[in-house]
């Protein structure tokens, strides 16, 4: 074997795959198309968000590197619904593109057990029994033999992209898309599917008028994303907000004929929860604006993000709609606007490890599996980074359950029931998503990360110490009265918060932000997430009933037709897996569970 | 998927839901014993009491007041039907005693089984032998599949429409919310909460589960007991309103000694109607003997009439929820002023007594039985009212501005009691509600 392992494609899953596996110890080789390209962020120059800001975080615990990467490349910083409660709070920090991606190319290159090599592959070696991978073959018809593959084509996989009546092989705009891995693995048997996408038009700051938008600033204070330091300093940049019009409207809906999309050139289906904006028109023909966020990709370019205006309509009714819009009037576009559309496989055919059930040793993950977005893609690629090592050591994999990180509400969702358009997280995926706070990661994942090597004890002293801070902290406001009661009871109230208690607790002032915020938040939510912990064991308790991979349904009587050819095709690791397969009914849950128990699968 | 998980109590009604002598309630899970001794008059007995022993004593509520007077039999774990902690109530076949111990039950946190739950957890714990296996097998899926029939199924027509459209209200609602949870502040319009829609809301299921004590009520009846000292006019008023000369009536004092009953419709509720021994001191081991049987029908009665002879007064007991004092003979002497009166000779005042019967029965209702929408099966009842239940939780916490996140914990389980009912809501439906209505997504 030339590599312990392989890693297909520099994109954010491609990052954290080859990090964790040859961090972990194997020597590990990525190939990618384009060594310039690693870590570019495709679409907006911005990482976190609503529960994606918790994906962030979990891969940090984990051990993985996207909260490194954005936090010494950020040039704006913002908790997003701060109003709306702690559980669906999250960071968001605007990046500089270039700064970020060259980071991550930096990281890459110091990992002595990682090598890198500029190709595309093309087709996967196999064993005589077609059953287990055992390398991949280049398009440059290089042979590399390797133990274990990660594949994350991302967009690349017999992209396309379109600009109105223009398409071009691509994965992004003037990138050359990863031609023949596509139609070999459909030879194969893999579900192959197309999924589509869309991106923004970038505009030259110096021509815009900025006098005619609403500025929005970050928050003064920069939180890490990582867990592995308390404090960031770095220059923040203004957003800025502009809104189209009927004017703009009007032109889209003149044109809407040219777009490739209602033209039916586009075959694969875009996401619904982020429309381009011919569908909002179209979909929403009685609102008479739509929001934009204008957003610089850096510090050293002048190059601004349109948010909320992807398009794939012809390069001129972009000229002339983005023109329409206050402040944009004299806007030089310098990248239009368009669709990708790209090859995915759909993920039911993976198990929650992310390996193949087709072939074994291949492990898939990030926009290959039909999600999208760079956190999505980021914590899988580190799940299958750490599941390929895992494999390699001959140790069963690491599972992450729905009521510990949005990344196992991730995985569970797609294995369990694939995807229709591309999959996004949203907190209200998850059943649990009080336990879910993005300022607890770590003490929901460290740990795991350290089993599986990829974290440092260092890592968990810092643990150890930060929960240590907490009960301090917690004491000291148990003993302090205020008022009637302690301060702790105080806090539980909602116009009581940290900061207010620090004026008549003043040593409050000697702990970090991070650790007040968290002791915060377990004091107000504390009553919510007792009575959730009930529903929990519960859920537990169906996801701890194993089935094993060579369960006989057949042998099953009584499974309902429907129910059986979905057990079959998902292949659940648990009854709790099971129950959430759409078509599988509870009479087949119960039947399971009786057959399980007949089995000695359950003691008494 | 909740009932496939054996570690939580479940109750269940094993008798019919019908007006009888005795009915039994079945309870089974760990800590079963525990938890009712606190809503028990002996609860050192019944939590120590080994298995298969009788209990005797009085179900009682928060407040200490008693319920009805039962015997549980105790069963260990590793015994009984279901090889769990069990026990079984045999208590007074009164609609009004039955339903008073199920919601004791169900706000003690218990959870009323689904059909064929507890074959199932016998099932599970190894209660039926390898050679029962395929026959339990059968049953399990025909089980559940009637209880997923009677879950769908049974919603027909109007009442299935109803609680859909309950259910897609919750959705609007917990797509406002969750819209405003999934996408920034400042990517949404202004936000205020569908306040007026909630509590529309909240009123719409609280009048649908009611419908299912109307319904009830409609449908299984009431038992009635004319009670009151010797001579006060029961005989001739139970045979004024059947209408025949039933009973037998004479200025003799204890002349009725056993009771006789009776069936009638009292403003279209079913009624059964009981004439009793008068009460008084008595040597006669007979009239003694009719006095207890008396006293009994009393306990087990939905609603007392209780006769007073105005001419002599007497006894006068207190008026309660169950207890309703006529003043007897109003054509030989004035009855206290603004107290129900009649004559069971001429007549008089019994269209009254009969209007206010109806009212008592179906007090606290704000349904009438002319409304074609009923709930029928307990189970129903249990998930509308968690719902509401859950849904007043919501609305308090909007009142006090908690923030969001919270309230939709409340709304999520309101919507998981109504998917119960009408099958199961999924995050993606959620999704789908907020991709349909609202236009998100930079
Ligand atoms: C036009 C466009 C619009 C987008 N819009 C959105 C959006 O609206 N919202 C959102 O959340 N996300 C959007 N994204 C998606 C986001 O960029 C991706 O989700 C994320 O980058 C996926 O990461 P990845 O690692 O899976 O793949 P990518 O970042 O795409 O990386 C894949 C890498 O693998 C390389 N590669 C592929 N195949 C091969 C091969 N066979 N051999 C060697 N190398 C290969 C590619 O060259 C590339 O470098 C968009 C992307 C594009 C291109
Ligand atoms: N004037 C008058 N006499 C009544 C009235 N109701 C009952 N009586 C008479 O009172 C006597 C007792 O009536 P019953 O109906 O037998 O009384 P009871 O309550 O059934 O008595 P017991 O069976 O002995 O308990 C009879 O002589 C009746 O005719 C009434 O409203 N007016
Ligand atoms: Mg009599």
């Amino acid at each position: 074997m030339d590599y312990d392992a392989i890693v297909v494609g520099g994109g954010h899953a491609g990052i954290e795959a080859s990090l964790a596996l040859s961090r972990i110890g194997f020597k590990t080789l990525l190939i990618t198309q384009n060594l310039d390209a690693i870590g570019r962020l495709s679409c907006n120059p911005a990482i976190g968000g609503l529960s994606k800001g918790n994906i962030v975080r979990e891969v940090d615990a984990l051990g993985g590197e996207m909260a490194h990467l954005i936090d010494h490349s950020m040039i704006q910083y913002r908790i997003l619904n701060r109003r709306r409660g702690p559980a669906v709070q999250a960071p968001r920090a605007q990046a500089d593109k270039f700064t970020y991606a060259r980071l991550a190319k930096e990281t890459l290159e110091s990992e002595h057990n990682l090598s890198l090599f500029m190709d595309t592959v093309v087709d996967f070696l196999l064993d005589p029994t077609g059953k287990r991978l055992t390398g991949v073959i280049t398009e440059r018809q290089h042979t590399i033999s390797a133990n274990v593959v990660v594949l994350t084509t991302g967009t690349f996989m017999e992209g396309k992209i379109f600009i109105g009546e223009y398409d071009a092989p691509n994965g992004r705009l003037d990138e050359p898309s990863a031609i023949g891995l596509g139609t070999n693995l459909r030879k194969k048997g893999f579900p192959v599917g197309r999924l589509k996408t869309g991106t923004p038009a970038r505009v030259r700051k110096s021509s815009l008028d900025f006098d005619k938008m609403e500025v929005q600033d970050g928050e003064e204070l920069m939180m890490p994303f990582s867990f592995d330091y308390d404090s960031i300093n770095r220059p923040q940049v203004p957003c800025y907000i502009t809104w189209t019009n009927e004017k703009t409207h009007a032109i889209i809906r003149d044109n809407i004929h040219r777009s490739p999309l209602y033209g039916g050139k586009i075959v694969g289906t875009g996401p619904r929860y982020c429309p381009s904006i011919e569908d909002k028109v179209v979909r929403f023909p009685d609102r008479n604006r739509h929001q934009i966020f204008v957003e610089p990709e850096g510090i050293g370019t002048e190059e601004m993000y349109l948010n909320g205006i992807s398009s794939s309509l012809p390069e001129d009714v972009q000229w002339d709609f983005v023109h329409s819009i206050e402040g944009l009037e004299h806007a030089q576009i310098m990248r239009p606007a368009y669709a990708v559309e790209y090859d995915f496989i759909n993920p039911q055919a993976l198990y929650p490890s992310l390996e193949s059930k087709l072939v074994e040793n291949l492990f898939i993950a990030g926009q290959t599996n039909g999600t999208s977005g760079y956190e999505e893609a980021a914590c899988q690629g580190l799940m299958a980074g750490i599941n390929a090592a895992q494999k390699l050591k001959g140790e069963p994999p690491l599972v992450l359950s729905r009521n510990e990180a949005y990344t196992g509400v991730l995985i569970d969702d797609l294995v369990t029931m694939g995807t229709k358009e591309p999959y996004r997280m949203f907190t209200s995926r998850a059943e649990y998503r009080l336990n879910l706070r993005h300022d607890s990661c770590d003490q929901r994942l460290t740990e795991k990360g350290f089993r599986v090597g990829l974290q440092s004890e260092e890592s968990l002293s810092r643990l150890r110490q930060k929960l240590e801070k907490m009960e301090t902290v917690k004491d000291l406001l148990r003993q302090r009265k205020l008022a009637d009661k302690s301060a702790i009871q105080a806090l539980k109230m909602p116009e009581v918060t940290m900061a207010s208690l620090q004026e008549s607790i003043p040593e409050l002032s000697g702990f970090e932000e991070p650790i007040k915020y968290q002791v915060e938040l377990d004091v107000k939510y504390e009553g919510y997430i007792n009575r959730q912990e009930r529903q929990i064991n519960r859920f537990e308790k169906l996801e701890s009933l194993h089935i094993s991979q060579d369960f006989d349904y057949d042998a099953l009587d009584g499974l309902s037709t429907e129910g059986k050819e979905k057990l079959k095709l998902v292949r659940p690791i648990s009854v709790g897996q099971a129950s959430r397969i759409s078509g599988v009914r509870n009479s087949d849950i119960a039947l399971l569970i009786v057959h399980l128990d007949r089995g000695g699968h359950r003691e008494r | 998927m909740r009932e496939y998980v054996t570690d939580d109590i479940i109750y269940a009604l094993a008798t019919p839901w019908a007006q009888s002598a005795l009915a039994v309630i079945r309870v089974s899970g760990e800590g079963c014993k525990a938890l009712l001794a606190t809503r028990f008059s002996r609860p050192k007995s019944l939590k120590e009491a080994g298995n298969a022993t009788l209990v005797h004593g009085y179900l009682q509520d928060e407040a200490g007041k008693k319920i009805d007077e039962v015997v549980a039999a105790v069963y260990t774990e590793g015994h009984g039907y279901t090889l769990e902690e069990a026990l079984e109530f045999s208590c007074h076949g009164s609609l009004a005693v039955i339903k008073e111990i199920l919601s004791l039950f169900s706000q003690l946190g218990m959870r009323s089984a689904e059909g064929g739950e507890f074959t199932f957890r016998a099932f599970l714990h190894g209660r039926l032998d390898l050679t029962q296996a395929e026959a339990v097998q059968e049953l399990v899926v025909s089980q559940s599949e009637r209880s997923r029939a009677l879950a769908l199924g049974r919603l027909e027509g109007s009442l299935k429409e109803r609680i859909s459209s309950l259910k897609q209200q919750l959705m609007q609602i917990m797509a406002a919310v969750e819209v405003q949870l999934d996408y920034a502040e400042d990517e949404l319009d202004e936000f205020v909460f569908p306040r007026t829609q909630l509590v529309d809301l909240i009123a719409q299921l609280h009048h649908l589960s009611e419908t299912y004590q109307v319904g009830k009520l409609y449908k299984s009846g009431a038992r009635i007991v004319l009670a009151g000292s010797t001579n006060a006019g029961k005989s001739s008023l139970f045979n004024l309103l059947l209408k025949q000369e039933r009973s037998i009536v004479s200025p003799i004092n204890g002349t009725t000694r056993d009771y006789i009953e009776a069936d009638l419709s009292i403003e279209g509720i079913p009624i059964r109607l009981y004439d009793t021994a008068g009460l008084r001191e008595s040597s006669d081991s007979v009239e003694r003997e009719g006095i207890k049987r008396t006293e009994r029908l009393i306990g087990q009665a939905d609603l007392v009439v209780f006769l007073v002879d105005s001419t002599l007064m007497g006894h006068v007991p207190e008026e309660d929820e169950r207890t309703l004092v006529v003043y007897n003979k109003s054509d030989l002497a004035k009855p206290p002023k603004g107290k129900l009166a009649i004559s069971a000779q001429s007549g008089e005042g019994v269209d009254r007594l009969l209007h206010e019967i109806s009212t008592r029965l179906t007090s606290g209702f704000s349904v009438s039985a002319d409304e074609l929408l009923i709930i029928e099966s307990e189970r129903q009842y249990q998930l509308l009212n968690a719902s509401e239940e859950a849904l007043g939780r919501a609305l308090a916490l909007v009142d006090e501005d908690i923030p969001l996140d919270i309230t939709a914990v409340e709304l999520g389980e309101a919507l998981d009691n109504l998917g119960q009912l009408t099958g199961e809501v999924t995050p993606s439906d959620i999704l789908e509600t907020i991709f349909s209505g609202f236009c998100v997504g930079k």
